[in-house]
């Protein structure tokens, strides 16, 4: 008889697991290299090198000591800490993501049209500040957040990302010998991060534009398919209530939806069932459900809407000097701020389009902006 | 509201009379009763309201002999629902349209109004009628008689149970689990015996969905009958009794005793969705020799090991029908239509009550009530002709048990298979018995089958179904029209019944559509809820497409602005900025 040594579903699901945490890891490390590089700013590069993959190890770390623990608790406690919540967790956690994803995605396509000027804007967010500027709580956790947004985002990432493969290890294990875990954890694992390097490589070698545009583009999609996933676990959690237990116990069919929400649903290719093979990986990285209902998938178009009316306004705005619907307010007026030290808001590419373009004393002044008029 | 099921009262008698000898008609008994609500707390955890007759609940017991002529007056007097009701055992030869059922031989009774007969029984209108036989072939042997009822018990009423039951909310078809057990609606029931002496006790469940185990404690039973149909005694400690069936056994009192002895009747859990830590199964009563003496606790027992009703033998010695002229093969299946809602088919379809009641279909459609067509598409219809030998084939599907009855007959039970046959397979099967059992209640076993047979010579509209309450309300019923046309000759609807279905405004004329000009054409038929979509519906694929769009233009505006070069100005500045502050 042989021995199962390879558990497919166990497979697929540290597969696709990675594969996220690759894509987002891979692109950060490629971008970084591409525009701050180790031969124009080693130092600065290697700080935030170090940071992402300081966020990566916490990351880990983090969720084989929380996942350990579930399942400890699941097995020597026979208490399911994973179901009641599983979906509420999930859900929260997908738009977390998705809402860093959302912000970093657009910075790095703002970033690096200006390589030259945020090179140095991030060489200074690394110094240390010498705590002369005062600023508010809220800009001081802004401040903070920036500087270190390189760990923050694999740090979130991982860790999500790990977590949700705990559970769902937890979860089809059950039935599975235990000879037939590493082999399928190590080659998921494995197989995401080649997919990764590949990435990385591709992103080294490529123009970068084009390789930011692509890579911006698919973490994009990553980022709509987890917004989408957060209101469908939203939902899911909420019918599970109502039929009182888990309903996905019912598997596929009749019963694991409600009929009422249902946009559509078909009785196969269901990505959370037993590992979810390759229709998991799908919904990894474009969010598709067997059983779709009205909030994913309006959530999903919600999304993209508002991604295109984003980045509509911001070219919009570095063309015309104001955000659309507002008035122009003074022509050839240029406010250069020293962002960092003020404890300037860094909102993605919002910054840099107060310090290049037109801006009047009637804008709210900040910190310790200087004005200075520009003559034409 | 409607809440008519095929419920019962009923009677351990011996149908032969009633059937074979009509015209024997020893008294006329009449019965006048108020049906209305009153309050009841069985079981003494909750009071809750109950459907009594002339304000009283538990039912009396009704004793009638054999030959007599029963009338029964009813006054619905619930005020909000309405109601009909339904005798087990009796075979209403020649009178199909007094057998009960809504929407199969009759309409429902509205509130206040007077009808002959019909109701819906969990609520509380079920109890026991008996027949006395005085050509009883076991008279003489016994020296009373012990009427015992056992039932299961629910604290909330039937709307709200149905209403959660029948429910998007419940897709695997969770039936709702009783809050106790009851025998004689009561518990701890105390029933005085003489040593020595031999009682004939007719035992039924009156209940709406549990079986049940009955076993007396130190005492063994002797069963002579069965739906009122004489057998031969079979001896047995353990019976199990389904919903809605009937027995009768002889036990012999020890003869000497100062002890008391306990008869338990405890519900079989297999169907129930979760068993409450707090839920008591068992009922118990005890057989009382001696007053002063304790009555004990019954014993647990380790396993259930009841009889298996497919051994007895009838005591006429009937032997089996010849061959069958029809074979209906009936195939059970659960499953969730449209609304999100678990129901119960007969070969995909679920039973739907008709615009017209059946019985009133087969009279008035003339020479097309032969045809099965008429009667429409979700009744699950059968016609038999006069004197044809049916076979009932009933393949279950489901993992869970049950007891199925067939009106206006008792039918031989020529073959049960275990747990897990699966359908039956004719060319598998050995001989029949020669003289089969005969009853009118059959429980079929999980994923297994049985099959039935019966002669159809009793012209009416009989309702074959699950006698599990909530099935039946999802659907698990067939119909067998028999000699309609035998039927059009010597039956007509009394006034009062026709008058009850006008209150509703429910024609009493046509097919299964209330269509009396062309009996072919079923449109306006009730249909069953449709089934789910089985895939990709309109909506769906409008969603994916809809949302592909979305993702692709998100993604070329993302292109566009990736690719748009910085404007002069911005350029300008970001290397004003490089140079004041290094690079």
């Amino acid at each position: 008889m042989t021995v199962n040594v390879f558990a497919v579903p166990v497979f697929f699901i540290c597969f696709r697991e990675c594969l996220e945490c690759s894509i987002v890891v891979s692109v950060l490390l490629a971008w970084l290299k591409q525009t701050i590089g180790p031969e124009r700013d080693p130092v600065v590069y290697k700080k935030l090198v170090r940071q992402i993959w300081w966020g990566i190890g916490l990351g880990f770390g983090c969720c084989i000591i929380i996942g350990g623990g579930m399942i400890g608790a699941f097995y020597g406690l026979s208490k399911n800490a994973f179901s009641g919540a599983e979906n509420l967790w999930e859900g929260a956690f997908s738009l977390l993501a998705t809402v860093i994803i959302t912000i970093v995605g657009a910075a790095l396509l703002r970033v690096s049209k200006l390589q030259d000027k945020w090179r140095v804007k991030l060489s200074k967010s690394l110094e240390k500040d010498d705590g002369s500027t005062k600023r508010s709580c809220f800009g001081s956790f802004k401040l903070w957040g920036q500087k270190y947004s390189m760990f923050l985002l694999p740090f979130v990432t991982v860790l999500r990302e790990g977590l949700e493969a705990v559970v769902f290890i937890g979860g089809v294990g059950l039935s599975l010998p235990a000879t037939a875990f590493p082999l399928a954890v190590v080659c998921g694992l494995a197989a995401g991060v080649a997919v990764g390097y590949l990435i990385y490589r591709g992103g080294n070698s490529a123009r970068l534009q084009i390789f930011l545009i692509f890579s911006t583009c698919v973490l994009y999609l990553v980022a709509a398919g987890l917004f989408s996933k957060a209101v469908w676990n939203f939902e899911i959690n909420a019918w599970n209530h109502a039929v009182g237990g888990d309903a996905s116990e019912t598997g596929s069919g009749p019963g694991s939806y409600n009929i009422h929400n249902s946009v559509w649903h078909v009785n196969c290719c269901n990505p959370q069932l037993n590992g979810g093979g390759g229709w998991g990986v799908f919904n990894a990285i474009l969010g598709w459900q067997n059983s779709a209902t009205y909030g994913s998938v309006i959530s999903y178009n919600l999304y993209w809407v508002f991604i295109m009316a984003g980045f509509g306004s911001m070219r919009y705005f570095e063309k015309n000097g104001h955000w659309p619907l507002m008035k122009a307010k003074a022509k050839a007026a240029i406010v250069e701020d020293e962002p960092i030290e003020s404890g300037e808001s860094s909102r993605t590419g919002s910054d840099l389009m107060e310090s290049s373009l037109e801006m009047t004393e009637s804008k709210q002044p900040r910190g310790s902006t200087r004005v200075r008029e520009l003559t034409a | 509201m409607a809440l008519s099921l095929s419920s019962f009262l009923n009677p351990i008698a011996i149908l032969l009379s009633i059937w074979l000898v009509p015209t024997v008609v020893a008294d006329t008994v009449t019965f006048d009763w108020d049906i209305g609500w009153t309050r009841a707390n069985p079981d003494g955890l909750a009071e809750r309201p109950v459907i009594g007759i002339n304000g009283q609940w538990p039912l009396p017991l009704l004793n009638i002999t054999k030959g007599d002529r029963v009338i029964v007056n009813m006054n619905n007097k619930l005020g909000n629902e309405s109601t009909s009701m339904h005798f087990h055992g009796m075979f209403q030869n020649g009178t199909s349209d007094m057998d009960g059922p809504v929407g199969v031989t009759q309409c429902d009774v509205p509130p206040g109004s007077s009808f002959r007969l019909n109701f819906t029984y969990p609520d509380g209108l079920r109890g026991q009628l008996v027949v006395h036989d005085p050509e009883n072939p076991y008279l003489g042997q016994y020296d009373a008689e012990i009427p015992l009822t056992l039932s299961d018990w629910y604290h909330d009423e039937m709307p709200g149970l149905i209403a959660g039951f029948i429910s998007y909310k419940n897709p695997t078809g969770a039936e709702p689990v009783p809050k106790s057990a009851l025998m004689n609606d009561t518990q701890n029931l105390t029933v005085a015996v003489e040593p020595g002496k031999t009682y004939y006790v007719r035992l039924s469940n009156i209940g709406a969905f549990a079986g049940q185990y009955f076993w007396i404690e130190g005492h063994t039973m002797r069963v002579i009958e069965v739906d009122g149909v004489y057998t031969d005694p079979a001896e047995t400690d353990m019976i199990y009794i389904t919903a809605s069936q009937r027995y009768g056994f002889l036990v012999t009192m020890k003869a000497d005793s100062s002890a008391n002895f306990a008869m338990v009747g405890s519900m079989d859990t297999d169907l129930f969705d979760k068993v409450p830590a707090t839920l008591n199964t068992n009922v118990t009563g005890w057989l009382v020799y001696d007053d002063g003496a304790p009555k004990v606790a019954a014993a647990l027992l380790e396993e259930f090991r009841p009889f298996d009703d497919m051994t007895l033998r009838p005591q006429d010695g009937m032997e089996i029908l010849g061959d069958a002229d029809l074979t209906v093969t009936l195939d059970l299946s659960m499953n969730n239509l449209g609304d999100g809602a678990n129901y119960a088919f007969f070969n995909d379809i679920t039973y739907t009550r008709p615009v017209v009641p059946t019985l009133y279909s087969a009279l008035t459609t003339g020479v097309n009530a032969n045809d099965v067509a008429v009667y429409g598409e979700y009744t699950n219809s059968y016609v038999l002709q006069k004197d044809e030998i049916v076979d009932i084939v009933l393949n279950n599907a489901d993992k869970g048990k049950h007891p199925f009855h067939l009106h206006g007959h008792n039918f031989q039970a020529i073959y049960r298979g275990p747990d897990n046959e699966g359908s039956y397979n004719a060319t598998n099967e050995t001989a029949f018995p020669v003289t089969p059992m005969r009853r009118d209640v059959l429980m079929v076993r999980p994923l297994g089958n049985f099959v039935i047979r019966f002669k159809a010579d009793n012209p009416g509209v009989w309702f074959f179904h699950c006698h599990i309450d909530w099935h039946l309300i999802t659907g698990l019923a067939a119909t067998f029209i028999e000699a309609p046309l035998e039927l059009q000759k010597t039956l007509t609807i009394p006034e009062d019944h026709l008058e009850a279905c006008r209150v509703f405004g429910v024609p009493v004329a046509g097919n299964a559509a209330g269509n009396t000009v062309d009996v072919l054409n079923l449109e306006g038929q009730n249909r069953a809820v449709a089934p789910l979509p089985a895939g990709f519906t309109a909506r769906g694929i409008v969603a994916l497409v809809f949302s592909c769009i979305s993702a692709f233009l998100g993604m070329a505006v993302i292109a566009w602005y990736g690719a748009a070069p910085v404007s002069t100005a911005e350029l300008a500045c970001a290397k004003r900025f490089v140079a004041k502050h290094g690079g």
